[in-house]
């Protein structure tokens, strides 16, 4: 029996309801990063610092010297592979440049119902640096620090322990079913589920119904078996020790002091 | 679609940070009571969130030949409420934020006010009035999708005018201009999601009849029809009946 579909019932990566070649692949990098095992504080601190830096600083210096500063943490000590980076970051990329052109034109007024606005390529500009740089922060701390390593950590942090367990399922769950869709997927196609538009619509349709009833039935099976081990409504996991480096956050505060100097300094001999 | 991360400027992040606060604050304590009184519902709601995590992923045709995204707002707000699902979507937007990065951190309570909560409450509202009034099962599917895409995208137009007012007619001009971007591709993306959810109901209604009593879908008057008896039906035997 053939276990592999032939090449053309392979359903091409882009098309309509397959997750994408790799599932979450950003996730995979986090968990075999060179900072793993670092406490997910520090990475937070300095990835969301710099996200914070890229919002509030004047995006002009202030915009491509967070993206520098993130893009060589990136790239040097956190050792994430450039290439994966660039498949992550050319999402939100392409959010920033179709959100920014808008921001070129300008409705009604003199000029006619639509003309491209007085300061629109100046402002378009500014949001286009400000959302690389603050996306390349998420993508820093994204890159380094596995979900499942911030999670249970989160009840410290004071936020309600069901929450968090719910959203340890969702995590796992999580998963299980984007594999389980893609390979639903891509059998549909074995089975001339993408040959017309009808078909891919019936697919799409018992793609979400699948995931549905797998959903509910990975919960029911996981309820039965944590049940027959004692289940009193918490969710005990393991929780990786991490002991804070304070030099890895004092040498975060220097960046970000760094960062917010500089850009001051270069502002007022630009303007 | 997600607003990117640091796409509103810092005072309108916060704003809509603090405006989404107290519906998920709500949603919170619904879903702590829930599961200090049922424990096992822990599971459930994980699969649920699972589930609207997954539909947010999966990808549909558009007029333009390329693909979207479902918000998944409406299926989800019929199937698990509003309040539930301003915390299931937050979390869902969270996790879309780090693991795929769609949308972003500063921009979550922007993202959570229009994905979580307005969409929701939008949907679910439209099923509900359109139940009440004895419409079809299926009709009131079709616009409770619809409805609560298209006011997702209403509301983040209404974000994005607020954060970048047009220089010469300032918020009305930039709600016409961001609304008229969205509204050529989003209104197609609200039918096809909408026809994507009877659809998706439509299986489910055949195949998981006992989850659908269970979460309150269907009543049991409405559960009587053929199939009502296999709510005790096997995941192999949910699974072939979906297919």
């Amino acid at each position: 029996m053939r276990r592999t579909p032939p090449t053309w019932a392979r359903p091409r990566p882009g098309a309509p309801g397959l997750p994408g070649k790799r599932v979450l692949p950003i996730d995979a990098a986090a968990h075999a990063g060179r900072w793993r095992h670092r406490h997910p504080v520090e990475k937070a601190v300095l990835g969301f610092g710099l996200t914070l830096s890229a919002v509030c600083l004047p995006a002009w210096p202030g915009a491509p010297l967070v993206g520098a500063a993130t893009l060589a943490v990136l790239l040097g000590p956190a050792g994430v592979a450039p290439r994966l980076l660039w498949r992550a970051f050319r999402l939100p990329l392409g959010f920033c440049v179709t959100g920014a052109i808008p921001l070129l034109f300008q409705v009604g007024g003199a000029a006619g119902a639509v003309s491209l606005a007085p300061d629109g390529p100046v402002h378009a500009g500014q949001l286009l640096l400000r959302t690389s740089a603050a996306s390349l922060g998420v993508l820093l701390f994204a890159f380094t620090t596995p979900v499942s390593d911030v999670l249970p950590r989160l009840v410290r942090a004071g936020v309600p322990a069901p929450v968090v367990d719910v959203a340890l399922v969702m995590y796992r769950i999580g998963f299980l079913l984007l594999d389980t869709v893609a390979k639903v997927r891509q059998a549909q196609a074995a089975r001339l589920g993408q040959a017309s538009r009808a078909a891919a619509w019936r697919s799409l349709a018992g793609l979400g119904a699948i995931a549905f009833v797998r959903s509910f039935d990975r919960a029911a099976r996981l309820q039965e078996g944590l049940a027959g081990r004692g289940y009193d409504g918490t969710l005990r996991v393991l929780v990786p020790e991490a002991a804070l480096s304070r030099r890895f956050l004092a040498a975060t505060g220097a960046l970000l002091a760094a960062l917010v100097a500089a850009t001051l300094v270069l502002k007022g001999l630009l303007s | 679609m997600h607003i990117a991360e640091g796409y509103l400027p810092p005072a309108h992040a916060a704003a809509w940070a603090v405006a989404s606060a107290p519906f998920v604050v709500h949603g919170v304590r619904a879903l702590t009571r829930e599961v200090r009184s049922n424990p096992e519902s822990t599971l459930l709601l994980g699969a649920s969130g699972a589930f609207t995590f997954v539909l947010s992923a999966l990808k549909i045709p558009s007029v333009t030949g390329s693909c979207s995204h479902p918000t998944g707002t409406g299926l989800g707000a019929i199937l698990f409420r509003p309040p539930i699902m301003a915390v299931l979507g937050t979390i869902t937007l969270l996790f879309q934020a780090l693991l795929l990065a769609h949308g972003g951190l500063t921009t979550l309570g922007a993202n959570v006010f229009s994905m979580a909560i307005v969409g929701p409450w939008a949907g679910f509202g439209t099923y509900w009035l359109l139940r009440r009034f004895g419409a079809p099962l299926m009709v009131a599917v079709f616009f409770g999708a619809f409805a609560a895409d298209l006011s997702t995208y209403c509301v983040t137009s209404v974000q994005l005018a607020l954060a970048f007012p047009d220089p010469g007619t300032g918020f009305a001009g930039a709600l016409a201009k961001f609304g008229s971007i969205f509204a050529l591709t989003q209104i197609p993306l609200a039918v096809s999601e909408g026809l994507l959810t009877v659809l998706v109901m439509r299986l489910l209604t055949q195949s998981s009849k006992g989850e659908l009593l269970r979460l309150g879908v269907l009543s049991k008057v409405t559960g009587k029809d053929k199939g009502a008896g296999r709510a005790g039906a096997s995941g192999e035997e949910k699974e072939a009946a979906a297919r």
